[in-house]
């Protein structure tokens, strides 16, 4: 059961006795008045016939002419109005009676009427009234819960962003992972070239040695063997054509030197991408941007496309503090942008400069560009105008991230049709945050 | 029950007439404030309304004395039926001893019966009345208007609630009688059941109907007679 509807005081309907409807201050005045007019007594009686209120003198009532009306309480006889008369008093006394028992009913009547509209407004009113407290307690409640809500909710927010940037920080690298990834396939092919070569010439050199090894012990047998000196001229000049001895001294020279070239390509190509990666410095350094891009071009190389004319302009710049190994990696998306923009008569403009405002280095192509509509969104996470797998969407926007990281800005004016260029602007007096 | 004097030989029994905003509640009890005998009821007491329409209650009481000796009286109470009284509906309903739901016939008005209705049944479990065991009635009113529903929808709607459902118009007079008369029967039964009226307090069923149900063309016959 509710609370609130728990204390009822009155019960609508409950049986009223006439005393409770009319006050003897009431009716008083109407009594005096009335004897005034000529009655020597006149009463109001209860339900028991005991006197509310009365007035005159009861001296002569054993010989008076008496009235009595009914007094109705809901239509229920409930009490009494009595008159007396000097029996020899003429006049219209009944009239009179009936007038004071008119006027009393009408005030039962109206008071039982005001009680019962009281009693209801008092009921609701108190209904009313405990509902709103009952509303104001759950209100309250809600407000409390609201507020405590607001206070932890600057904690959550602050969980929200950690781990929001935790999310970011893990797309980040996984786009670090999908350029390595394709940095891998193309290194992959440029490895195994060498690596093919010098394997296949270390193969022939072994048979080239087992050949040679079979010249030394026939050699050597024959010497031991005391074979005359004819003998073992013939039979050394005739091992000497068998074994092709003289295609071995010819071929040796050049598949050594071939082989370490071979090794040396490799070698070069890993240092470029120690290099690039700046897998063995962690933290900021002193970097030349232009090496960087340099050695950024190097790893590239085995995605540019055959006929592609690269110019770099690259003037002398001051160190720029930063992780080489990020600031490559802006440059390698960008780069690779820049290569994978056409495939037939590429040119790619890189220039660098120094101003007094910081480091400008501009990388431009004549490639496809950029629709209009589009290049408002270049730098929004997983906006790819590529097919669906071949682009992550994440290359520019990991690239300004990192750029931003160093201190500095990235700009893309394009073209759609004619080119793309792209301006990157670094810092010189801070070192970037 | 308002109140039983054992001692005094005194009952007094309540009955409200429910139900939805102008469906006609004080009509009915204006119809048998007219239709039946002066002996034996009061006056009717039709409390401040706004715009003809209830706001408080209305009452028209009735008294019945068993030769016997028992007297009972019997309180009968419209309630305000506009959706905003509820307090006041809720306040009227307490402890009553039967009940006449008052439903509009017209076409438009049957969800806000069913809203009614529910609200009845709400209220009563407020009140801590039981829907099962109350007398209950229903009256389907203002059956002389032509844009109504008819009677075939209406029993087969209301059918199913087992309640005695009685067809009636007001304002012509006709049905009000057969509700009351429905009502008190059940309530009547009701009390027969908790109290033994007939064998313990000499209170017979068709003399406290037929007293109470007496027209007043039947009472001036009986005068004559």
């Amino acid at each position: 059961m509710n609370r609130a509807h728990s204390h009822i005081d009155f019960v609508i309907g409950a049986e009223k006795r006439i005393a409770e409807i009319i006050s003897p201050a009431e009716i008083e005045p109407l009594l005096r008045s009335l004897v005034m007019a000529g009655p020597l007594y006149a009463a109001v009686l209860d339900e028991n016939n005991l006197p509310i209120c009365e007035q005159g003198t009861t001296d002569l009532l054993h010989t008076a002419q008496e009235f009595r009306h009914g007094l109705l309480v809901e239509g229920e006889p409930k009490g009494a109005l009595v008159v007396s008369f000097d029996p020899d008093q003429t006049g219209p006394q009944e009239s009179l009676s009936l007038l004071a028992r008119a006027a009393l009913q009408l005030i039962i009547t109206n008071n039982l009427k005001r009680m019962l509209t009281t009693e209801i407004h008092t009921t609701v009113v108190k209904d009313s009234y405990e509902q709103l407290l009952e509303i104001n307690r759950s209100l309250a409640e809600s407000e409390k819960c609201y507020r405590e809500l607001s206070l932890s909710l600057e904690q959550k927010v602050e969980q929200r962003t950690a781990e929001l940037q935790k999310a970011y920080a893990r797309m980040l690298q996984q786009e670090k992972l999908a350029a390595v990834g394709s940095l891998a396939a193309g290194m992959a092919h440029e490895i195994n070239n060498p690596n093919g070569f010098v394997r296949c010439n270390l193969s022939t050199f072994d048979r080239y040695f087992q050949r040679m090894k079979a010249m030394i012990d026939n050699y050597q047998h024959l010497v031991a063997s005391e074979t005359p000196l004819s003998q073992l001229q013939q039979e050394t000049e005739k091992n000497r054509r068998e074994l092709k001895i003289d295609l071995i001294m010819k071929n040796t020279p050049e598949m050594l030197s071939q082989s370490i070239e071979g090794t040396d390509r490799i070698a070069r190509i890993v240092a470029d991408l120690k290099s690039f990666s700046h897998v063995d410095d962690l933290g900021e350094s002193a970097a030349d941007l232009n090496e960087e891009l340099k050695r950024t071009l190097a790893v590239l190389e085995p995605q540019i496309p055959a006929d592609t004319a690269v110019l770099s302009e690259l003037r002398p710049l001051p160190p720029f503090i930063c992780h080489a190994g990020l600031i490559s990696q802006a440059f390698f998306n960008i780069l690779q942008n820049a290569l994978q923009s056409r495939r037939e008569g590429l040119q790619v403009h890189i220039s660098s400069a120094c101003s007094d405002d910081g480091i400008d280095i501009v990388i431009t192509d004549n490639g496809c560009g950029i629709a209009p509509e589009n290049l408002s969104r270049v730098f929004d996470p997983f906006f790819t105008t590529r097919d669906v797998g071949s682009g992550t969407g994440m290359g520019l926007t990991v690239a300004r991230e990192l750029i931003r990281c160093a201190g500095g800005t990235v700009q893309i004016s394009s073209r759609e049709g004619s080119g793309t260029s792209v301006t990157i602007q670094l810092p010189l007096a801070s070192k970037g945050r | 029950m308002i109140e039983f004097d054992e001692k005094q030989k005194r009952m007094v029994l309540k009955l409200v007439y429910y139900g939805p905003a102008l469906s006609g509640k004080t009509t009915n009890l204006l119809t048998l404030h007219d239709m039946l005998t002066r002996d034996g009821r009061g006056e009717l007491m039709l409390l401040d309304t706004t715009e003809d329409r209830t706001i408080y209650f209305d009452l028209l009481p009735f008294f019945y004395v068993a030769p016997s000796g028992m007297k009972i009286k019997l309180k009968v109470y419209t309630v305000p039926g506009q959706v905003r009284h509820d307090a006041t509906r809720k306040a009227v309903l307490q402890r009553a001893d039967g009940v006449v739901f008052v439903a509009d016939s017209h076409t438009a008005g049957m969800a806000i019966n069913f809203e009614s209705f529910d609200n009845l049944e709400k209220n009563l479990s407020m009140v801590g009345l039981s829907f099962e065991r109350l007398p209950l009635v229903v009256q389907f009113n203002k059956r002389d208007l032509t844009d109504i529903v008819s009677e075939e929808d209406i029993i087969r709607t209301w059918g199913p609630t087992g309640l005695p459902v009685i067809m009636a118009s007001a304002l012509k007079g006709w049905g009000v009688r057969e509700t009351f008369r429905r009502v008190l029967e059940l309530t009547f039964d009701s009390l027969q059941v908790r109290y033994d009226l007939t064998a313990r307090y000499g209170v017979d069923r068709d003399d406290f109907l037929e007293a109470i149900l007496r027209t007043a063309e039947d009472a001036e016959e009986l005068a004559l007679s």
